[in-house]
């Protein structure tokens, strides 16, 4: 969705760094989980906090949507996001499988497996993945969507990072459902409907702070996302209202404040 | 993954077909009140101008109850289609309902056999494009499959209409025109979304092969699944001063013209090797 630049990991973050970084990771992501918090965000910050914490290379989560697809709603970087929309293109691979099974899928040499031949070799002809692990977001045995872990190299995730993916995959499933309180499971559906429609506003409303600043298009949604937070709005708000062109993308790109990650 | 519900799988197969709006809007209203339990239905479409028009209502009734609501400037249509979300009424006797809508409710109780009612916005992005409505002759909820296939249906409806109304041209067919009419933005659609490259399986936005499956694939990819196409739709809106849906049928314009999909237009435009301007029509 947003581009960064790949900053390589070293996988093994131990001891009481990582410690400490795990408790900062999910501190943050309650604190975005109260009140009116923006789903968008929640999930985008997620995704940065997996491909840390988990030393992976990229990291996406998936949604299934009204229309039973699966449709990507917050990426890591463009790398994965390509790797998704080839999954996606492909009706077939890892993702599609654990959504389907409700149960994590673990592919761990992609140059060395001859399921999904069409997924495999787009992703072989186009990335340099060479594994991937896609976790169920769970709702009562069955599964809304994934989240997936791409790394470069080579082989499986360790236990203790699987169980640590599969908890922040809870969250982000906590988190969809949560933006409103789902008493009926036909609200379930709406929420992913709204996600996802979401996700279509941020990318318009991207377009229109990096044409109107001149602006590459992570740092278009870097100001999108410092505007809502200093004024306390729901970036997909701010977003839907950059688009309709009820909030002059002036404020948004000058305002003071801006800055990167 | 979730199964598609009977109601939107009939309307997703509809992208193989040759539809105007009208006809669209009917086979989608048909569809649910076929599948869906409901015993009326009419969608219209909201233009960027004040006036609404209702592309089709399966009765006089749905007829009526789309009257009422634009021209009171109240009820579960116009409520849906101002917020954004579905709207729900289950029993329009509750006593919540007149408070909410209390002009709309007293009509709709006075002037049609309506016991509940039922809007879903057709919506792309920040744009609504129109609204389903729905109505049943006596109180009551969807069941959970119903609302699951509903949702299906006002997403698919959407993309349809959306492809429809941003298409490069007329509904004439390309086997009708000579290319050169292309030109002045009245030519017939070309690629896959259009659902006009029949015999031309390589023109397809997707390159996926040309069937019912590659179609429909298609349709989502191009207006939903790909974010440089709708980065692109907002550069291109502030570079010629429209709105997104104006500005996605200017990009497929172009893409048409230049006989090139969409994604690589899409694609220039976000690397800024490609700025529209006012002369590209």
């Amino acid at each position: 969705m947003h581009s960064e630049g790949h900053v390589p990991m070293v996988r093994p973050v131990t001891g009481d760094a990582r410690e400490r970084q795990i408790s900062r990771a999910f501190v943050e992501l309650a604190d975005t989980l109260v009140d009116d918090y923006d789903m968008i965000d929640m999930l985008d910050r997620l995704v940065a906090h997996s491909v840390l914490l988990l030393g992976a290379d990229a990291a996406a989560i998936m949604l299934v949507d009204a229309d039973g697809e699966l449709r990507t709603v917050a990426a890591s970087s463009e790398d994965a996001e390509l790797m998704e929309l080839l999954q996606l293109q492909a009706g077939e691979g890892p993702c599609v499988e654990c959504v389907r099974a409700s149960a994590p899928v673990a592919v761990v040499d992609l140059s060395d497996t001859d399921r999904w031949p069409r997924f495999v070799a787009a992703v072989a002809a186009r990335t340099e993945f060479r594994s991937v692990h896609a976790l169920p977001l769970r709702l009562r045995g069955q599964a809304i969507g994934a989240m997936n872990l791409l790394h470069r190299a080579p082989g499986p995730l360790p236990e203790n990072d699987l169980a640590l993916g599969q908890a922040l995959a809870d969250v982000a499933t906590i988190g969809i459902l949560a933006e409103r309180t789902v008493r009926r499971t036909e609200v379930v559906a709406e929420q992913l409907q709204t996600a996802l429609n979401s996700r279509v506003i941020i990318e318009q409303a991207k377009g229109v702070i990096a044409q109107y600043g001149g602006l590459p298009m992570d740092q278009a949604f870097e100001r999108l996302r410092g505007y809502s937070r200093r004024h306390n709005l729901r970036l997909a708000d701010v977003a839907r209202n950059v688009v309709n062109g009820r909030l002059n993308p002036r404020g948004v790109v000058t305002e003071a404040g801006a800055r990167r990650r | 993954m979730a199964e598609r519900g009977a109601a939107t799988k009939q309307i997703a197969a509809l992208i193989a077909e040759d539809l105007d709006e009208e006809a669209l809007a009917r086979k989608v209203c048909q569809a649910c009140v076929e599948e869906l339990d409901v015993d009326g239905a009419a969608i219209s479409v909201l233009p960027a101008n004040p006036s609404r028009r209702t592309l089709w209502a399966t009765d006089a009734t749905a007829l009526a109850l789309e009257d009422l609501q634009f021209t009171l400037n109240e009820g579960v249509c116009v409520e849906a289609a101002t917020s954004g979300v579905p709207v729900l009424v289950s029993d329009l006797a509750r006593t919540s309902e007149h408070s909410r809508w209390p002009v709309f409710a007293a009509e709709v109780a006075e002037r049609t056999p309506a016991k509940a009612l039922y809007a879903l916005p057709l919506h792309w992005g920040a744009l609504t494009i129109g609204v389903l409505d729905l109505y049943r002759l006596r109180a009551g909820e969807f069941t959970a499959v119903q609302w699951q296939d509903l949702l299906g249906v006002a997403e698919v409806a959407a993309l349809l209409l959306l492809q429809l109304r941003t298409r490069p041209g007329s509904a004439r067919r390309a086997t009708e025109v000579p290319d050169g009419e292309a030109r002045r933005g009245t030519g017939p659609g070309v690629a896959g979304v259009d659902g006009d490259g029949r015999g031309n399986p390589e023109l397809h936005d997707d390159g996926h092969p040309d069937d019912t499956e590659g179609r429909d694939a298609a349709l989502s990819d191009v207006l939903f699944g790909r974010p440089e196409i709708h980065q692109a739709v907002g550069m291109v809106l502030v570079q010629l001063g429209i709105g997104p849906e104006e500005a996605l049928a200017r990009m497929r314009a172009w893409a048409f013209f230049e006989q090139r999909m969409l994604i690589d237009v899409a694609r220039d435009v976000v690397e800024r090797r490609l700025v529209f301007t006012e002369e590209m029509r």
